[in-house]
C-alpha cells in the first residue's frame, strides 16, 4: 500500500511516498511553498520518481503551514506531530529534535514511544532562524550553501553578540570594516544562530539523543556550533527537510 | 563594586578615596559572608530600601542589584541570563533579575559571589519589577519577604496619606525583622545611624556637585562606581569618611587644575539612565575619545538622603528618582543641567528597565527644549550584553557631538 | 424575551463597538470615564452617575505612541495611548489609570502630554493592601479619585450612592461567576462568543449587563448539549483576539474557566456591604488575590490555576502571555512548575495586539492538543 505525505512550508514544498508504512519509495523537494504551484509540483515530482499514478496512492496526508489548502488530502496533522513521527521512524533513539526552519525555530521533546511530550517555538524574531543566515549571507555576498565551507576554514571565531538581527547586521558590517577574516565571521554567525536556538532547547530540557532537522540543519557550521553550545553530539539525517512529509505519510498509513 | 576587570598597574594610594571606597565594598561582601558562616540570618536587600532599619538592628544584608552590575561588568551577564532563561524566565525581564535568579539557582558565582539569603527586603520605590523578582526568590527559597511599598507618586509633593502608609510599613518592617533575627531595635542607635547616614549623604552631594566646575575635576563615569558605596554603606562612618576624602580630593583638583577625566574636556553632557555595565569600557571610550565628559547624572541627587527627622526620612525615601512624576523628575534634572553647564543629553534607553525608559522620550524632549540642549538616545542594557550595538552607539554619540560643536560655534 | 442567538449577537455588537456605546451614553446626557487595566474603582465612578468604560486598547497599528513609548512596552499600553492620540476617546470626561505595574505608571505620565484634552486621574493602589495602613491608603487614594472626578465632571460623590453601586457591582460579580458555571456546561458557546459576553461588560453600565447575562443564563438553561469539547483553562491579561479565539473553536477546545485579567479576575471579590461604603470598597481591594499585579510572596496564583483546572476537569492550561508583560512573565515560571507537579499539560502562547498571523499559534495549539 502506498501513502503520500505532503509538507507545505513557507518557502518549500516536500513530498514522500511510503510503501506499506515502512519503506520510503520516493521523495521530492520544490523551492516554492504555500500559495504557489510548489505543492502541486512536489506531488508531481514524487509520483514521477516513484513511478506511480495518483490513483495508486491509498491515502494522502498534508502538513505544514499550507496544509489546509491541499485539495484531495484525506487528512492533515500538525507539522510538529509529523516531524516527531518522521524522526522517530528513521532515528528511534532520538529524544530531542531541534528544527531550524526558514521562518522559525522549534524544539520538540519525545518520549520513548516517539510521541511528543513537550515543545517550544520561537516565531517572533528572525534571529535564530534561516532568515538570519539569509540576511548575513547577503551582507557577506555568499550563497547559503557556501556558509558551511567558510565556517570550516575558521581559525578564530569572531563572536556576534547582539540578539537583535538588525544590531547583528551592523556588528557584521563593522567587523568586515575591521578587516576580520570571512571564515571567522561566518563561524560567528553560525554560533549566533546555534546559541539562540540552544537557549530555546534548554528551556524544554535537552535529552539525548539530540537530532537537528529543518533546512538550516544542512549547514554543518550551525550543527557544529550547536554541539558546542549543548556540549554533546548531534545526530543529523540528510532527510532532515523531509521529516514532516515522512511523518504525514506515516499518519496516512495509520489512518487508512 | 569597583572596576574589578583587571588588577591596577600601580598600587592605589591607601589614603585615597578610591582605595577607601573599594575597601568598603570588599568589606561589605566579606562581612555578610562571615555573618552567614557564623549562622546569623542575612538578607538580600533592594538598593533603595531604608538602610537605617537594618543598620540600627545590626543586621547584615547584601544587594542583588550591585551584584548583578558587577557580574555584568565582569563579563558574565550572558552566562547567568542564559541560566534563568533556561528555567523559563523571559529575556524581556530585567537583566538584574535574571542574573540574580540565576545566582539563586546555582548558589555560587565567582565573578561576584554572595551568600543566599534568609529573608529578602524589598522596596519598590525604584520599580515594581523588584516586587515580582523578590516574590519569586522568597517562594523558591521559602523565606520571608518584607516589602515596604512606596507607591509611584503622581503628584509633585509627597502626600500625608503616603507618608502615613510608608511610616506604618517602616515600623512593621522593624517588628518583622526583630522576629526573624532576634535582634532588638534601639531608638538611640537609630538616631546615631540617621546622623551618620545624613553625614554620608551630605558628603556625597557635596562631592558630586564638584562637576559644576569647568573643566570638571572628575570623570563623571567614576561616580557610577562610587555609587556602590552610596547604596551599600550609607549608614557607616567609613562611607562618610570615604566620601569626605573624595570631596577633599575634588577640592584639591579644582585648586590645582587637575582631573580624573584624562583628556581635554571639550563637551559636557548629562548621561541619563543606568550605566551600560557590560559595555562600560566601550561607552566610556566613545565619550572620552571625543572629549565628552559626563558632568551631570541624576545619581548625584539620588543618594542624597537628607532629613531632619523620621518624617523627613520617610519623605526622602518617597522621593527617589524613579518614584517621582515626570514634572518632578524633569525639574530635578534641569536644575542639575543648569548648575553644571551641561551642553547635551545622552539617554541610555535601557532594555531592562521599563519604568526608567517608559516616559523618558517625553521627559528628555522637555529637558532639551527647556534647557536648549541637543538630546540623543542609544539602545543598551544595564546587564544583558546582547542588547547593545557599538555601531549604533558611535553613530548616536557622533551625531550629538556634531550638534554640540555647531552650537558652540554659534555661541562664540 | 430575546432568543439565545439574539442575545449572543447583541453581546457581539456591543463588544465590537465601544465607540457606539460611548456615543449612545453621551447622547443620553451621561458622562463617561475610561478605566484602564488592571483594576479601577468602577463602583465609585458608577456611584457618581458616571459610566465607567473599560479601555484595554485595541488591535491597531502603532504609530503615534512610538513618540512616547519604546518598543518594549506592552501593546495594551501602547494601543491605549495610540487611541487617545488619534482622538478615539473623544467625549470621555477623564481616564483613570492605576499604577499597578511599571508600564501603567508610564502610561499615566505620557498621557498628560500626549492627550491633553482628557484628564488623567491616577489611582494609586497600595501593594501592601491587606494591613490596616494599606486599607487606609487605598481609601485615601479613592478620595483623591473622587476629588479629581468631581473636578473633571462636576458630579458629586455621596456614600449613599456608593452603597447602591457596591450592591449593583456585587450583583454583577455574582452573575458573572454564575455565567462561568453555566458556560462550562455549554460547550456549544464558542470561544469568540464567550469573549463577547465578557468584553461587553466593560462597555456597559453593570446593571444593564447583569440583565442581559441573566437572560442569557435563562436561555441557555433551555439548551441541551449534544457534543463535548476538550476543556482548557486560559490565563493571562487578555484573551481578546479573534484570530486566536477562532483557533480554540476550530480545534474543538472549550474554555471551561479563565484566570484572565480582562475576564474573571474582575469578578472574584465582592464588597462587604456591612462596612461603610468607601471603607468597604477599600476592604474589597485588600481581599483581592491571585493576580500578577497583586503582591503575593506565596505566589498562590499558581495553585489557584491548578485548582481551577482540577475543579472543571480541564485537560490543560493555555497561558496567553501578553508580550512584554513582566508581571505575567515572572509568574509564568511558578505557574509552569505548579502545573508540572500536578501533571497538568501547559502551553504558553505569546500574544500582542499587533498580531495578524496566527498560523504558528494554530500549529502550537494543534501540537498541544495532540499531547493532551
Amino acid at each position: 500500500m502506498f501513502t503520500l505525505g505532503v509538507d507545505i512550508g513557507s518557502t518549500t514544498s516536500k513530498a514522500v511516498i511510503l510503501k506499506d508504512g515502512l519503506e520510503i519509495l520516493a521523495t521530492s523537494l520544490i523551492k516554492a511553498g504555500t500559495g504557489t504551484d510548489g505543492p502541486g509540483r512536489a506531488i508531481e515530482a514524487v509520483l514521477a520518481e516513484g513511478n506511480l499514478r495518483p490513483e495508486e496512492i491509498a491515502s494522502v496526508y498534508a502538513t505544514g503551514y499550507g496544509r489546509k489548502l491541499l485539495k484531495n488530502a484525506n487528512g492533515e496533522m500538525s507539522e510538529l506531530s509529523c516531524h516527531a513521527r518522521g524522526v522517530h521512524h528513521l532515528l528511534p533513539e532520538v529524544r530531542t529534535i531541534i528544527d531550524i526552519g526558514g521562518q522559525d525555530a522549534k524544539v520538540l521533546s519525545l518520549g520513548t514511544d516517539g510521541r511528543m511530550t513537550e515543545f517550544l517555538m520561537n516565531d517572533k524574531c528572525a534571529a535564530g532562524t534561516g532568515r538570519f543566515l539569509d540576511v548575513m549571507a547577503g551582507i557577506l555576498q555568499l550563497r547559503i550553501e557556501d556558509l558551511e565551507k567558510q565556517a570550516d576554514l575558521s581559525k578564530q571565531i569572531v563572536k556576534i553578540s547582539s540578539t537583535c538581527t538588525v544590531f547583528a547586521e551592523s556588528e557584521v558590517i563593522s567587523q568586515l570594516a575591521n578587516g576580520v577574516e570571512i571564515p571567522d565571521l561566518v563561524a560567528g554567525i553560525c554560533q549566533s544562530v546555534a546559541s539562540r536556538v540552544a537557549a530555546l532547547a534548554k528551556r524544554v530540557g535537552v535529552k539525548e539523543t539530540v537530532c537537528m532537522s529543518g533546512g538550516v540543519a544542512k549547514n554543518g557550521g550551525v550543527r557544529k556550533a550547536m554541539e558546542q553550545e549543548l556540549g554533546l553530539n548531534i545526530t543529523y539525517s540528510p532527510m532532515a527537510q523531509l521529516m514532516g512529509a515522512l511523518g504525514a505519510a506515516l499518519y496516512a498509513y495509520d489512518k487508512s | 563594586m569597583g572596576e574589578g576587570e583587571k588588577k591596577p598597574k600601580f598600587a592605589v594610594d591607601p589614603n585615597s578615596a578610591k582605595f577607601k571606597l573599594n575597601e568598603i565594598v570588599a568589606k561589605h561582601y566579606k562581612e555578610v559572608q562571615e555573618a552567614k558562616d557564623r549562622g546569623e540570618k542575612i538578607g538580600w536587600c533592594a538598593s533603595n530600601f531604608p538602610q537605617e532599619i537594618f543598620q540600627t538592628l545590626g543586621i547584615k544584608v547584601c544587594y542583588p542589584e550591585n551584584q548583578a552590575a558587577a557580574i555584568a561588568a565582569r563579563g558574565a551577564g550572558q552566562r547567568l541570563c542564559e541560566i534563568s532563561e533556561a528555567e523559563g524566565y523571559s529575556n524581556d525581564i530585567c537583566a538584574y533579575a535574571r542574573i540574580s535568579l540565576a545566582h539563586m539557582m546555582v548558589g555560587e558565582t565567582p565573578e561576584q559571589n554572595m551568600p543566599l539569603p534568609d529573608f529578602v527586603l524589598c522596596c519598590n520605590n525604584i520599580c515594581n519589577c523588584m516586587i515580582k523578582w523578590y516574590e519569586n526568590i522568597a517562594k523558591e527559597l521559602n523565606i520571608p519577604l518584607i516589602l515596604i511599598d512606596i507607591p509611584f507618586n503622581p503628584d509633585y509633593e509627597v502626600s500625608d496619606a503616603q507618608v502615613a502608609y510608608v511610616k506604618s510599613q517602616f515600623l512593621a518592617a522593624i517588628e518583622q525583622l526583630e522576629e526573624i533575627t532576634g535582634k532588638k531595635w534601639s531608638d538611640e542607635k537609630f538616631k546615631e545611624i540617621m546622623e551618620i547616614s545624613n553625614r554620608t549623604s551630605r558628603a556625597w552631594l557635596e562631592a558630586t556637585a564638584y562637576t559644576k566646575y569647568t573643566p570638571s575635576p572628575l570623570n563623571g563615569f567614576d561616580l557610577l562606581n562610587h555609587m556602590a558605596v552610596a547604596v551599600c554603606a550609607r549608614g557607616t562612618v567609613e562611607a562618610a569618611e570615604a566620601f569626605e576624602t573624595l570631596l577633599e580630593e575634588y577640592k584639591k583638583a579644582v585648586e590645582e587644575g587637575t582631573s580624573t577625566f584624562r583628556a581635554e574636556e571639550k563637551y559636557r553632557i548629562m548621561f541619563e539612565g543606568i550605566a551600560c555595565w557590560p559595555h562600560l569600557r566601550t561607552t566610556a571610550t566613545g565619550l572620552k575619545s571625543r572629549g565628552i565628559n559626563m558632568v551631570a547624572t541624576i545619581y548625584a541627587d539620588a543618594f542624597g538622603f537628607i532629613y531632619d527627622d523620621f518624617d523627613g526620612l520617610i519623605r526622602a525615601y518617597c522621593n527617589v528618582p524613579n518614584a517621582m512624576n515626570l514634572e518632578h523628575a524633569r525639574d530635578k534634572r534641569e536644575a542639575i543641567v543648569k548648575n553644571t553647564n551641561t551642553e547635551g543629553l545622552l539617554v541610555h534607553t535601557n532594555r531592562s528597565c521599563k519604568l526608567w525608559s517608559g516616559f523618558m522620550y517625553e521627559m528628555s524632549r522637555q529637558i532639551g527644549e527647556d534647557c536648549q540642549i541637543p538630546v540623543t538616545s542609544f539602545d543598551g542594557d544595564q546587564a544583558d550584553p546582547r542588547n547593545f550595538s557599538e555601531a549604533q552607539y558611535e553613530t548616536r554619540v557622533q551625531g550629538l557631538t556634531e550638534i554640540m560643536e555647531s552650537n558652540k560655534g554659534g555661541k562664540d | 424575551m430575546a432568543t439565545l442567538n439574539e442575545l449572543l449577537e447583541n453581546f457581539h455588537d456591543i463588544a465590537c463597538s465601544p465607540k457606539k456605546q460611548l456615543n449612545a451614553y453621551l447622547k443620553q446626557g451621561k458622562k463617561v470615564v475610561a478605566c484602564v487595566p488592571v483594576y479601577t474603582p468602577g463602583e465609585l465612578i458608577h456611584s457618581m452617575g458616571l459610566v465607567p468604560m473599560g479601555a484595554w486598547g485595541a488591535d491597531i497599528e502603532l504609530k503615534e505612541s512610538k513618540r512616547y513609548f519604546p518598543a518594549f512596552i506592552c501593546s495594551i499600553m501602547q494601543s491605549i495611548l495610540e487611541l487617545g492620540i488619534r482622538g478615539e476617546y473623544k467625549g470621555i470626561s477623564a481616564i483613570v489609570i492605576p499604577s499597578l505595574c511599571d508600564s501603567l505608571k508610564c502610561l499615566g505620565q505620557n498621557w498628560k502630554y500626549a492627550v491633553k484634552d482628557i484628564s488623567f486621574i491616577p489611582m494609586t493602589y497600595p501593594q501592601n493592601r491587606k494591613p490596616e495602613s494599606g486599607k487606609e491608603f487605598t481609601k485615601a487614594s479613592y478620595e483623591r479619585v473622587i476629588r479629581d472626578l468631581e473636578a473633571a465632571t462636576g458630579e458629586k460623590f455621596s456614600e449613599d450612592s456608593l452603597a447602591k453601586s457596591n450592591e449593583i457591582y456585587n450583583e454583577h460579580n455574582a452573575a458573572m461567576r454564575k455565567l462561568t458555571e453555566v458556560l462550562e456546561q455549554h460547550p456549544s458557546i464558542t470561544a469568540v462568543q464567550r469573549r463577547d459576553i465578557f468584553k461587553s461588560a466593560h462597555f456597559m453600565l453593570k446593571e444593564e449587563h447583569t440583565a442581559l447575562v441573566s437572560q442569557l443564563i435563562e436561555a441557555l438553561s433551555q439548551v441541551e448539549e449534544k457534543k463535548s469539547k476538550i476543556k482548557v483553562i486560559t490565563t493571562g491579561i487578555l484573551a481578546d483576539s479573534d484570530g486566536l479565539l477562532k483557533i480554540f473553536d476550530e480545534h474543538g477546545l472549550q474554555i471551561a474557566a479563565d484566570d484572565v485579567a480582562h475576564e474573571s479576575r474582575q469578578y472574584r471579590t465582592d464588597v462587604n456591604l456591612e462596612l461603610e461604603p468607601l471603607e468597604g470598597l477599600a476592604d474589597k481591594f485588600s481581599r483581592m488575590d491571585h493576580c500578577s499585579v497583586l503582591f503575593d510572596p506565596e505566589k498562590k496564583r499558581a495553585g489557584y490555576i491548578v485548582d481551577l483546572a482540577k475543579k472543571y476537569k480541564a485537560k490543560g492550561v493555555v497561558v496567553l502571555l501578553t508580550k512584554f508583560c513582566d508581571p505575567e512573565e515572572f509568574d509564568y515560571v511558578m505557574v509552569k512548575k505548579a502545573c508540572a507537579e500536578a501533571g497538568i499539560p501547559i502551553i504558553q502562547i505569546e500574544v500582542d495586539r499587533q498580531m495578524v498571523n496566527y498560523e504558528q499559534a494554530g500549529t502550537m495549539m494543534e501540537a498541544f492538543i495532540d499531547m493532551l
